[in-house]
């Protein structure tokens, strides 16, 4: 029973130690294309528009939810002590550095990296990746680099609209449901806020959208297994650039933290 | 000319390719055949350096592309084109882009690229009204040609075919096999193909038959129906009984 645990631990160690190195190899690769190739700048700003301009949506209703919550349960904390005018300083703060950064990398990932790792991983399956090869065309320049470059460029924007429509909703909610004062409010964010928060969050948001969307094409190009295969490749996909949004944010934070 | 020497290739402990010699001469026109799950797709992508062997070598005009590379490896494709069982096309793109992908890759304004286009397409049997469609609008047949007319465009010297008529109708089969009895004679290609279909004989000047990862039969294909080699025997004429089980 327990050498059964030990070998099962050993073998997730090893499965672990073997994906992470291959990613890495895969990542180093693309960014060597992108530092020796010419970008193909059509299929960024193609990439850009299905990533970042279709989710924008999606991550302007996330952005405004959580402003609104974290208004509303911030105000039942601060309200006991007299504390309510901080509320801003609160939404401003969570929305700018964490929330901003984080929820709109994690829509993204639902919405845009499965895709990511679907479509490439069907090219895969489906020998279109092979047919690439035997034109002569490198997949890393057609296929991978703009991909990662793409989210990698619109992750900010997309974390910086998330953030201010979670401001501004956590705005409305103050002054209009919980009767804060206006004035207050805004003087409470303008006194302990900084525009460091924001570059930082935004910062965070592009190594994100690196993160995600080198997991993504990743897993789509090792597809293997016919359309089970691409299933299991996306919901893997999610969860791994899932996961590795929130080591990553502990890891930023930490570090700017430092600074 | 295609050098095939001990050539060994396993995934996991199934061995698909067991000490496989085979020589190809240049502008000769083989068929290989064999059963399903044989291994020959998995051939054709060793020849062509999809798939790196585990051991042997395929030597191409005397070099070995097993020991291949990137930039060096992408020569080998120049080469050497591959026609897929399913032809391949980028579903994405359409007619006109994928057969003139190369070029327009290689930033050539749209307007150079789509006579050439319209050439290969038109060598293939298709009208230019098919230049526009995308890959979910074509038949099997149309594919398989499409397919075919990407892979002319780098005028390769070798051209490999991984069974382009499975799932036609026979009448699309004969036009597809007479396209490439065509285009073997035009392009002075060295020709590979994998088939499960008797016609190929009628076009083809060798066939080769692979069974348990070695080209058990090399013969001349107009002598194929008198062969005493016994799996060609059983296997032509789709025998129950006989060494192959």
């Amino acid at each position: 029973m327990v050498l059964r645990l030990i070998d099962g631990i050993g073998n997730l160690t090893i499965n672990f130690c073997n994906g992470a190195g291959a990613l890495t190899i895969f990542t180093l690769d693309a960014i060597k294309t992108f530092i020796s190739t010419k970008l193909k700048l059509r299929k960024v700003f193609t990439q850009m528009n299905h990533i970042g301009v279709n989710s924008v949506s999606v991550v302007l209703l996330t952005g405004g939810a959580i402003g609104a919550i974290l208004a509303f349960e911030s105000y039942n904390g601060l309200h006991k002590f007299g504390a309510e005018r901080f509320i801003g300083t609160l939404v401003f703060l969570s929305m700018a550095r964490e929330f901003g950064p984080v929820v709109s990398s994690i829509m993204v990932t639902g919405r845009a990296i499965s895709a990511m790792t679907a479509e490439i991983g069907t090219m895969k399956i489906t020998e279109q990746v092979d047919a690439l090869k035997t034109l002569s065309i490198d997949i890393n320049q057609y296929l991978i680099v703009p991909r990662i470059v793409a989210t990698t460029l619109i992750m900010p924007f997309l974390s910086l609209f998330c953030t201010i429509c979670g401001i501004v909703s956590g705005y409305v909610i103050a002054i209009y449901a919980l009767n804060v004062n206006p004035e207050m409010y805004m003087e409470a964010v303008r006194e302990y806020s900084e525009l460091a928060d924001i570059t930082k969050g935004l910062t965070k948001a592009g190594i994100f959208g690196f993160l995600i969307s080198a997991i993504g094409c990743y897993r789509g190009y090792i597809t293997t297994g016919g359309a089970k295969g691409v299933g299991i490749a996306t919901t893997q996909s999610v969860v791994i650039a899932n996961v590795t949004i929130f080591l990553a944010d502990y890891i930023l934070s930490s570090l700017m933290s430092l600074t | 000319m295609i050098e095939i020497k001990n050539l060994k290739k396993a995934f996991g402990q199934k061995k698909i390719t067991r000490c496989l010699d085979l020589t190809v001469e240049d502008k000769e026109f083989i068929a290989i055949i064999g059963r399903s799950g044989e291994g020959k797709s998995v051939l054709l992508k060793q020849i062509i350096g999809l798939i790196k062997p585990d051991s042997g070598s395929v030597l191409i005009d005397g070099e070995d592309i097993t020991k291949l590379k990137g930039k060096e490896l992408k020569k080998v494709f120049q080469k050497c084109g591959y026609v897929f069982q399913f032809a391949a096309l980028l579903d994405s793109l359409t007619v006109f882009e994928n057969v003139g992908i190369t070029m327009l890759e290689d930033g050539v304004e749209p307007k150079k690229v789509r006579p050439k286009v319209l050439d290969r397409i038109k060598s293939v049997g298709l009208g230019a009204d098919t230049l526009e469609k995308f890959p979910s609008e074509l038949s099997g047949g149309m594919k398989k040609r499409v397919g075919l007319a990407r892979t002319l465009m780098l005028s390769p010297k070798i051209l490999i075919y991984d069974e382009p008529t499975t799932g036609l109708d026979p009448i699309t089969v004969r036009r597809i096999h007479e396209l490439i009895k065509k285009t073997h004679e035009e392009q002075q290609a060295t020709t590979l193909v994998i088939s499960h279909d008797i016609e190929i004989f009628n076009y083809a000047d060798t066939v080769g038959m692979l069974h348990e990862g070695k080209i058990v039969y090399k013969g001349p294909a107009k002598d194929i129906w008198e062969s005493k080699n016994k799996y060609i025997h059983q296997f032509i004429r789709g025998l129950a009984k006989g060494p192959i089980q």
